[in-house]
């Protein structure tokens, strides 16, 4: 058995606090060999802002031709999807929202044309988790972000209950998280926890 | 003095529903005798915010593009409606990408703190968030609302006012809802006799 873990790292800082929190969400999950991870920043992912021409409604693809056309297949083939962000201006990055805009031909795959996104049998058996950084120290800096977060899922047939969240709140300069008392042990327990899930669901 | 009003479309299509209804706005700002200007987000080269903290030191954004540009009229104007449809529960990538890049705003007032707005200033200038949504759920717009608010924080502008409309698919456009492109020109022409008499105090 292959699981196969797509992590989009969202910021458009490289190796901050909460691609770190993704890292380690990934380090656990890598102890396992049955475990093949692909991450990708969204940096390097040339992916374009939707441009809301709703075409994917008639076509069941999107017009536009750029990095998209390998994360679209890799999505759907995935078992698990994790998705970084930091909160910048009470919500999420601008680069992962472009990502989730753009989310928007699976969408259409599911409600308007009502074609499966992923095959029957593969439904319930895929597993999401948004891992995000705040420097502010308010509970409800992560509150704007997690409707979109949802969305994103929804749609790639991710159900509400098979979101995890780990979101850390109060850090800010890069590194800051490393000084975080449970984000570490907080995110290596998500990753095991996440595997252990999805195999007891393979094998049901 | 002519009141100045500063719309911003937010959205990557040209000339849909929520363009239309900020043109209704800005319609009743002109009719009002505010001199208005419209931006398309789309067509200007703003680049995603880094997250380099640069801006933390010397209170600047080291990323030239039109982004720095784009907020010296903001801060020009004294009354800014920012446009953005709904997508995925948020607002859209574009206006998202701009509004991050006022971080060099908030390394002014809470870094450096070389940048302060009184209350009798923020009082002088207004901002509204106008949008639309397909989707017919009245909590659509609630993840929107505190982007908003921190980009009218960042610029000195009193969160004025929503000028918003749910329920697009249904309703097959902006230009079928009952009161929204009414009350859209209504709100355009109030705010700026509402921020002429504060011009006159």
């Amino acid at each position: 058995m292959t699981i196969k873990v797509l992590a989009f790292a969202g910021s458009p800082r490289r190796h901050g606090n909460s691609e770190t929190l993704l890292d380690w969400v990934l380090g656990s999950m890598a102890e396992d060999p049955e475990v093949a991870i692909e991450k990708v920043p969204l940096t390097e992912a040339n992916i374009n802002i939707c441009r809301g021409c709703n075409a994917c409604e008639k076509l069941n693809k999107c017009v536009q031709r750029d990095g998209m056309d390998i994360y679209h297949d890799k999505i759907i083939e995935a078992d698990i999807i994790l998705l970084s962000s930091p909160i910048f201006c009470m919500g999420i990055a601008a680069l992962p929202k472009a990502l989730i805009d753009r989310m928007q031909v699976f969408r259409s795959r599911k409600f308007v044309l009502k074609l499966p996104v992923v095959p029957p049998e593969r439904r319930g058996k895929r597993l999401g988790a948004f891992l995000a950084s705040a420097g502010q120290d308010w509970p409800y800096v992560f509150d704007a972000a997690i409707p979109s977060v949802k969305c994103f899922y929804h749609v790639i047939d991710i159900r509400d209950a098979d979101i995890s969240y780990l979101m850390i709140n109060h850090v800010d300069e890069k590194g800051a998280i490393e000084r975080h008392p449970t984000a570490k042990a907080d995110a290596m327990k998500l990753g095991k926890d996440m595997i252990a899930e999805l195999k007891k669901r393979l094998l049901a | 003095m002519t009141i100045t009003v500063l719309g911003i479309s937010g959205s990557p299509r040209r000339h849909g529903n929520t363009e239309t209804l900020l043109d209704s706005f800005l319609e009743g700002a002109r009719e009002a005798g505010a001199g208005v200007e419209k931006v398309i987000l789309k067509d200007l080269d703003i680049t995603p915010c880094r997250g380099c903290n640069a801006c933390h030191k010397g209170g600047d954004c080291i990323v030239k593009d039109d982004a720095p540009l784009l907020y010296d009229r903001i801060f020009a104007a004294d009354c800014v409606a920012v446009a953005s449809p709904i997508y995925s529960m948020g607002i859209t990538a574009q206006l998202k990408g701009f509004i991050d890049r006022g971080q060099y705003l908030w390394a002014r007032k809470f870094v450096i703190k070389t940048m302060f707005f009184p209350n009798d200033h923020i009082q002088r200038h207004k901002g509204l968030f106008i949008s639309t949504a397909g989707q017919n759920w009245d909590h659509v717009f609630d993840g929107a609302f505190p982007m908003i608010t921190a980009f009218f924080n960042g610029t000195g502008f009193e969160y004025y006012d929503n000028i918003i409309a749910n329920n697009m698919d249904e309703y097959g456009g902006i230009k079928n809802h009952p009161t929204a492109m009414k009350d859209a020109f209504l709100k355009g022409q109030q705010v700026v006799a509402v921020l002429e008499n504060l011009k006159k105090q």
